[in-house]
């Protein structure tokens, strides 16, 4: 049952945030577009090229629509409505996201482009950045919460969100979560000006249509996170519990799609002196803020 | 014959009319030569309801902008067999583009042939998206062939692999299209996946179909006048007959003689560890990968690999090719060369001349009318009629053209947008206009300029100095302009502006105050003639036989137009434009840097590669 209500919400949040995606980048809001670009990429050739590592190139879109669903299986959208209540929820999170990195770089490998291969080992780039700022804030999150279960980690929240209560470690998620998606100021792996699609540019037909799929539940993923770690994930007075994080997501998911657009595409080494010079220093402030927080006043 | 000639091979009906249908709605173009071009032209793909794509791959429209040169058309070739079926082409102002299939869909090239055109095409999709039987395409361009070339020596050509005879380098394998031994590819079969073997590399590595850098300008080089072939020199100089540059005599050759000498090969190596004894094929093994190649500067060795951007790549100008050796993912090697040169037809009419120049350089037209008529007004020793607000207009539209491609390359789509439809209002319109729209104006460029880290990315980036002229080597602080002895500025109050250090974000604040300088010079001339005078100069008749030379100082640098007349048409024409000057400059800028960096600086000199034949 909660497999199908989060299976739902997938596919009707995919929906609405394509059709966000579609107005941030050609100008225009429509709700039809998004269905009628993904039927029309279903009756499109599937091209190979020529001496395409077959096995990467058809595994990588597929790897990467499961570890975005492996990563929405601990997102709570209610009490009981969640796939897995795991005691680890959010160290699973962690894992299912780092396959993200492998179906990248097997998405950049396989199909013996030049312009896929230098996206997909800019992304490993790119994650030596944001890795870690992943990683430090769910630790003060977790904290906190004194559990690394995301139902505990709500609910934990019911006094102040986290937002609140660790804003530091809050902007710090965002940004890395921005940049495991691969979203606009960091999409240098498939960056229009740099590389023509990059990871995307010898992909067509279905197996296009199961890439842009998977990257928009990586992206739902990881706005139920922020909205799971930082805004109380269901709490909310008045209207159901599932209304609340799904509101919460979606809007956190819009932010994250549309915002970047307005900053010029992060030049890679720019972000990761920022990551590591200032990022993981300024995570560490936040772990220990709220150490002392969580010591001092126990709220 | 099918309604649509990209036509994908399946049982049409059923639940494949409703995908049809799903693909007339959403159409994605790609557009040759590019969208510099196309918005140069009026065009506004969003607003005709077409999408961009970013990649051939992604396309199912090939949208010509205007007719293309015969080396343009064979990379379209390339274009088109990358893009998956369904897929059809709208010809815009294109009258041949064989050996590309019929198009499905012509229109002149404006926005209502746009809109036209794409109305044609939906109603194609819908219901001919699919055939039973589909038409296959092939074209020379296609054909292609393996070679092995050191990266550092392109010179080095060899059938077979092996190391390089210089420096003993590992040769690497890349695809070379035309001239093949025909019946290596098989292209009989379309259904689907066999279909696109021969577009195999990715959508802007399109056949680069010449210019492999020669080891023939040496120092034996004989230099000699373009307009006065019996000049000679064994030195670089300038025409005691003319003044001109000498120019290398065997530059011709170069230009003809190295047809497909560079392929648009993906990434070589991949396959260089299959033979490694022991371990099992497809195990790569840094060391064996990396064996015998260069260390860059920073000590690391990397495969190297050569990467074209270009003629038709989405953050570039369209037309430019940039072949980029990558030494990870940074620029070991740059070759930056134009457009193949147009030829002018010898015999050409002196009246005609004006038109056909404007023609061939569709981003700078009205400049390129007024330099015909200057030269040919010089040659019977008057001036032509002043021009000064329509160069200014044209100036102000081509700057905000750069900035709306520069804005895509960076991602900032929304300024793309802005930018594109500020240049349309600009575009043709009438002094009293453009004083109505130049307040917004002003106000969207203070926005730009406020844009959250834009500063921090460009600054430093793409140094550039020793440009001889236009907005590249102003924003250096040179304050070389062609418009400050230009007749047609008298009483305008013209000066200079010039300053910056050279970078990329020096480029961007230049044409800014570039374009803020022009919105005043406009006033102050208060009219524009028409930009299409159909009548000649002033100096009618027009004159017959003489040498004439004018100056015009287009958006992009000051071009010099040669001319001689004999009999009333022209004998010889000479066109130096900023290209030429820059190119060379832009190869040794990108040297070393990473490749995005590369790409940006490169988007920021705004080149236009087109070129005249001597």
């Amino acid at each position: 049952m909660s497999i199908f209500a989060i299976l739902l919400g997938l596919a009707f949040g995919g929906w609405l945030m394509a059709a966000l995606e579609g107005w941030a980048v050609h100008g225009r809001f429509s709700l039809v577009r998004p269905l009628a670009s993904a039927l029309a990429l279903l009756g499109r050739e599937a091209v190979v090229t020529r001496k395409s590592d077959r096995l990467f190139f058809e595994t990588a879109p597929i790897l990467l629509l499961v570890a975005g669903l492996l990563a929405a299986a601990v997102i709570p959208l209610a009490p009981g409505l969640i796939v897995a209540d795991l005691a680890t929820g959010a160290l699973f999170l962690n894992a299912a996201l780092a396959y993200v990195l492998v179906a990248l770089i097997m998405a950049g490998w396989g199909p013996d482009g030049a312009y896929a291969m230098i996206g997909g080992w800019r992304f490993l780039g790119q994650f030596i950045g944001y890795s870690m700022l992943i990683v430090m804030p769910i630790t003060a999150v977790a904290m906190r919460a004194q559990s690394l279960s995301t139902t505990q980690i709500v609910t934990s929240q019911a006094a102040l969100w986290n937002v609140a209560y660790q804003p530091l470690g809050f902007a710090l998620f965002v940004v890395a979560a921005m940049a495991l998606a691969w979203l606009p100021p960091f999409d240098l792996p498939s960056g229009t000006g740099d590389l023509a699609g990059g990871i995307e540019a010898e992909y067509t037909g279905p197996r296009l249509a199961v890439l842009r799929l998977a990257r928009m539940v990586v992206v739902l993923a990881l706005a139920g996170a922020v909205s799971t770690f930082y805004l109380g994930g269901w709490l909310g007075p008045w209207l159901p519990g599932w209304a609340w994080s799904g509101g919460k997501t979606l809007a956190v998911a819009a932010l994250m799609l549309t915002l970047g657009r307005h900053i010029p595409r992060m030049r890679e080494a720019r972000f990761l002196e920022f990551c590591w010079k200032a990022g993981v220093p300024l995570a560490l402030v936040n772990i220990f803020l709220v150490g002392v927080i969580a010591l001092v006043v126990p709220i | 014959m099918n309604a649509l000639s990209g036509a994908r091979q399946a049982m049409p009906g059923g639940l494949r009319g409703l995908v049809a249908r799903a693909m007339a709605a959403d159409l994605r173009a790609f557009v040759v030569p590019g969208l510099d071009i196309a918005r140069a032209g009026g065009l506004d793909p969003a607003g005709a309801g077409l999408r961009l794509a970013d990649t051939p791959r992604h396309a199912n429209v090939l949208l010509i902008a205007g007719p293309l040169p015969p080396d343009l058309l064979k990379a379209a070739c390339v274009v088109w067999a990358q893009m998956p079926r369904p897929r059809a082409i709208l010809a815009l102002g294109a009258d041949n583009i064989a050996p590309l299939p019929a198009p499905d869909a012509i229109g002149a090239l404006s926005q209502d042939g746009l809109a036209e055109g794409v109305a044609t095409l939906r109603k194609a999709f819908a219901i001919g998206a699919f055939a039973r039987n589909v038409t296959h395409f092939d074209a020379p361009a296609l054909a292609a062939r393996i070679e092995y070339t050191c990266p550092m020596h392109p010179e080095v050509i060899s059938d077979e692999p092996g190391k390089c005879p210089i420096c003993g380098m590992f040769l690497v394998e890349r695809e070379v299209s035309g001239a093949a031994p025909a019946g290596d590819g098989d292209h009989k079969d379309h259904h689907g996946q066999g279909a696109h073997e021969h577009g195999k590399s990715a959508p802007a590595q399109a056949a680069q179909s010449d210019h492999s850098p020669h080891a023939a300008h040496g120092d034996a080089a004989v230099y000699t006048c373009p307009m006065h072939p019996e000049v000679t020199s064994d030195s670089p100089g300038s025409c005691p007959k003319c003044g001109m540059d000498l120019v290398p005599q065997d530059e011709g050759d170069a230009q003809s003689g190295h047809a497909g000498h560079s392929g648009h090969g993906g990434h070589e190596g991949h396959d260089d560890a299959q033979d490694i004894p022991g371990i099992e094929p497809h195990f790569m093994s840094m060391v064996e990968l990396t064996e015998g190649k260069p260390a860059s500067p920073d000590g690391l060795i990397m495969e190297w690999i050569e990467v074209p951007f270009g003629p038709f790549f989405p953050g570039l100008p369209g037309g430019l090719g940039l072949i980029l050796t990558l030494d990870g993912d940074s620029v070991a090697e740059a070759r930056l060369h134009g457009a193949k040169p147009i030829p002018l037809p010898s015999g050409c009419p002196v009246a005609e001349l004006p038109e056909r120049l404007a023609a061939a350089f569709p981003l700078t037209h009205v400049a390129m009318r007024a330099l015909a008529h200057r030269a040919i007004a010089a040659v019977g020793g008057g001036a032509a009629a002043p021009d000064a607000a329509a160069l200014e207009r044209e100036r102000i539209a081509s700057h905000l053209n750069w900035l709306a491609g520069f804005a895509r390359q960076m991602g900032l789509v929304r300024l793309e947008r802005q930018g594109a439809a500020l240049q349309r209002v600009l575009v043709g319109a009438a002094a009293a206009d453009i004083a109505a729209a130049a307040p917004g104006l002003r106000r969207f460029l203070d926005r730009v300029r406020r844009t959250p880290l834009l500063r921090s990315k460009l600054e430093g980036l793409g140094g550039l100095t020793g440009a001889k002229g236009g907005p590249v080597a102003r924003a250096a602080g040179t304050a070389a302009d062609a418009r400050a002895k230009d007749q047609a500025y008298d009483g305008l109050d013209f000066t200079p502006i010039a300053g910056g250090n050279g970078d990329a974000l020096a480029r961007l604040m230049q044409r800014f105050a570039e374009i803020g300088q022009s919105l005043d010079l406009i006033a102050r001339a208060g009219t524009i003639a028409s930009s299409r005078p159909s009548s000649p100069p002033p100096s009618t008749p027009p004159p017959r036989a003489g040498h004439g030379m004018a100056t015009v100082e287009t958006a992009r640098g000051p071009a010099t137009l040669h001319l001689t007349l004999s009999d009333g048409t022209v004998e010889r024409a000479h066109l130096t434009t900023p290209f030429e000057d820059l190119a060379p400059l832009a190869t040794d800028m990108v040297r070393q840097m990473e490749l995005a960096d590369a790409l940006i600086s490169i988007g920021a000199l705004d080149l236009d590669p087109r070129r005249l034949a001597a």
